[in-house]
């Protein structure tokens, strides 16, 4: 492939000058890239070295706030938007006539290297298009990768795609290069897959998903870490979360879990990479993905359940012990049968509900079947997650704020993390009031119809779920009343039997 | 600062009928007597000890991080902070009952939030070898930056100039960086920096055009996220 000139087909498709054509091609393959969610710079700490450029944030650093009001953390491109593949809902995808660009790998890191250092960005994002094989793609990001490294002395973040059908040779590679390393499951499950992209197969997705999680687990003991990366210290104060027991998590890291994890990995059972990678890559010194693994799933492309979705993300995050799992809602790009038609409005509501029931599985210490059941495959959209759980169980409220223990006060709605941790510091002190709780910025419009403080409540407390759902709906009823596919059924509100005025 | 609080507690006064106030003063009151006091580094020094000995180093790094911001009534908080402080011992600023403890905690917390929030939108424009960002925070926070930025560009020469408060901080590659108040003239030629824009500044400008997606287009959720009072020397937006 020449440098200003691509082929595809045997037509050309681009031809420009230097200069110029590097910005066209940015502007192509930005676009193509535009769709991959993940855009985090977070999960490794590491501060700079002389001669060298840059340094992590363990929190993550957002450069700016694009039009979609996403933030912009690293430069989120595709190496190639050629690609032989052809996924359904992929606007790169072979059968779609639209403008193909390739970078090469001093391209790539020069833009990287003079963004860097103008603070645009926190680093690379860098996935690719299948250039003719998943292995000749795979080796092209690798080179990438390693000249960034070695030649630019770039030490700054870089986020990684593995391509599904990549030999593990250069997973290991690009793993020690790169930060954060991740491979997109797309579909939750092995038929819609099929059914989208019949190119893919899951299990290319899956085992080197395994692979990679072992081979960080081999890294991190050799290390001196525990086996599993740690979560939020939330997770320590509860009973019981996806992550596992209380007791395990005291004491380094995920306690028993983990340690049954490094014995597995030790007893050489496990699938990690053991082939020796690229001399120049081992000579690096680095670790494998020290930000550990994320993958992306689809929203609205096939007839994947809420059930599904949340379902597969627990297995992911309790199996392969992945740092996050990003949901990417559905914009219709393709006419295809098999998809939405063109001008379907994007789920988005569908995408943040989700997002809500991701967070309550790593930081409430929910599971997956508290969230939604097979009977009820599909989240309540009027209403958020952890809300409709607790109108569901309103046998364990109210709540006494003074004297809950923690995992029974991160299950009310309108208190997280954040309010449980001020609530616990301060009950040291003396008792607390609901003065002190809005001090505190704990959401009393919805706290206040599931808690008591010192057995008082804040205005009359009525416990019929029903009513609770409508006091919570009606305070956002411009936001419910935009809501067209919710599914909620509106009727007449009636004196007698909603407000329990009885004649005589 | 420093001179005013020592001047404050040498005075002899009631601390009650004591307010310090940073110049220029906005608004004067009838009744009550002004005193000027100009820096003394000795006296400085002394106050700086005192805390350092007798309260402890960190409240003194937190102290000096509330004093960057703008805030009328900082020096006074900090005043009463410390009298407090040399009281209590070293936790005092975990005492947030004391409703000037709380008033300088969340000073503290929205200074670091702005600082963060420069820390993300610094933009620099290469002048030959060497990479210049102006800012116009509302607190003096370049030395807030100064070590996050030698961090990330250890062997990279680059100056951050505060418009506002015609500070710069200067860090030559390879060295430690400091900090310079800009002269008038200095300032004026150092304003001509950001005419300078290149291949890259356009090629940013494309892709933060190119990476929105327009089916999602959400407008009120970029500018609750960044702000328009902090996008005046941004790239993308210039």
């Amino acid at each position: 492939m020449d440098n200003q000139i691509f082929y595809q087909n045997n037509q050309t498709i681009y031809t420009a000058n230097p200069m110029k054509g590097l910005e066209e091609k940015l502007a192509i393959l930005a676009d193509a890239a535009k769709y991959d969610v993940a855009c985090t710079s977070s999960g490794v700490s590491r501060s700079g070295k002389k001669g060298y450029l840059g340094n992590s944030v363990a929190a993550g650093v957002c450069h700016s706030f694009a039009a979609d009001g996403r933030c912009i953390s690293l430069l989120k491109i595709l190496m190639s938007n050629a690609c032989i593949y052809d996924c359904k809902y992929c606007c790169n995808r072979i059968s779609n006539d639209i403008p193909r660009a390739t970078f090469t790998p001093e391209e790539i890191c020069t833009l990287t290297i003079e963004f860097y250092k103008r603070n645009y960005i926190e680093g690379l994002f860098l996935s690719s298009g299948v250039i003719g094989s998943p292995d000749k793609t795979m080796e092209k990001i690798c080179e990438t990768l390693r000249l960034l490294r070695t030649k630019y002395k770039f030490n700054g973040y870089i986020h990684v795609k593995a391509i599904p059908g990549a030999s593990s040779e250069l997973l290991y590679s690009a793993g020690l290069l790169a930060d954060r390393i991740s491979i997109n499951m797309e579909m939750p499950t092995n038929d819609s897959l099929q059914n989208m992209a019949p190119d893919k197969d899951m299990s290319d997705i899956l085992l080197p998903m395994n692979q990679i999680a072992d081979t960080i687990a081999r890294f991190r003991v050799a290390s001196g870490k525990s086996a599993l990366f740690e979560r939020a210290k939330i997770n320590n104060y509860l009973v019981d979360s996806i992550w596992g027991q209380r007791q395990e998590h005291i004491e380094g890291g995920n306690g028993d879990q983990s340690y049954k994890r490094a014995l597995h990995i030790l007893s050489a059972g496990d699938s990690a990479m053991q082939h020796p990678a690229e001399r120049k890559d081992i000579a690096l010194g680095r670790t494998f993905a020290p930000g550990g693994q994320s993958t992306q799933m689809i929203i609205g492309a096939s007839g994947e359940t809420d059930y599904q979705l949340i379902h597969t993300s627990q297995a992911l995050y309790r199996k392969f012990d992945l740092r996050r799992v990003f949901y990417s809602a559905y914009i219709p790009l393709n006419e295809d049968a098999a998809l939405p038609a063109l001008g379907t409005p994007v789920p988005l509501l569908r995408e943040h509900r989700l997002y809500q029931a991701d967070w309550l599985l790593r930081y409430y210490g929910f599971y997956a079947n508290e969230i939604v059941s097979a009977d009820q495959p599909n989240l309540d959209y009027a209403i958020d997650p952890k809300c409709n759980w607790a109108l569901r169980h309103m046998e364990l409220f109210p709540v006494e704020i003074n004297t809950a223990t923690p995992d029974v006060l991160l299950r009310i709605p309108g208190i997280g993390p954040t309010g449980v941790k001020k609530i616990l510091s301060a009950r040291r002190y003396g008792p607390l009031n609901f003065d002190m709780l809005k001090k505190m910025r704990i959401v009393l419009k919805r706290a206040r119809y599931f808690i008591t403080c010192g057995g008082k409540t804040l205005g009359l407390l009525n416990l019929d779920d029903a009513y609770i759902r409508r006091c919570l709906t009606d305070e956002c009823r411009e936001e419910a009343m935009q809501i067209t596919d919710s599914g909620m059924q509106y009727r007449q509100t009636n004196l007698f039997t909603d407000f329990g005025l009885g004649v005589g | 600062m420093l001179t005013c609080i020592y001047e404050a507690s040498a005075s002899g006064l009631v601390h009650k009928n004591i307010r310090l106030m940073l110049e220029p003063i906005q608004q004067y009151t009838l009744f009550d007597e002004y005193v000027h006091v100009s820096s003394d580094s000795a006296k400085a020094a002394k106050v700086m000890d005192a805390i350092v000995t007798r309260i402890s180093y960190q409240v003194y790094r937190e102290l000096a991080l509330a004093s960057m911001a703008y805030e009328e009534d900082v020096l006074d908080n900090i005043y009463h902070v410390l009298l407090l402080g040399f009281h209590h011992g070293p936790s005092v600023l975990e005492m947030v009952q004391y409703a000037d403890v709380m008033r300088n905690a969340e000073i503290r917390l929205r200074v670091k939030r702005e600082a963060n929030r420069f820390q993300e939108f610094v933009r620099f424009h290469q002048i030959g070898n060497t990479y210049i960002s102006h800012i116009e925070p509302k607190s003096k926070i370049v030395t807030y930056l100064g070590p996050i930025f030698a961090d990330r560009m250890p062997s990279i020469d680059f100056m951050i100039i505060d418009d506002v408060h015609k500070e710069a901080l200067v860090h030559p590659a390879d060295s430690p960086y400091y900090l310079r108040r800009l002269t008038e003239e200095e300032f004026n030629r150092l304003q001509k920096t950001e005419e300078v824009n290149d291949q890259y500044t356009d090629m940013w400008k494309t892709f933060f055009q190119q990476i929105a997606i327009q089916e999602r287009h959400n407008e009120r959720c970029q500018t609750n996220l960044f702000p328009k009072w902090s996008r005046k020397h941004v790239t993308e937006f210039m």
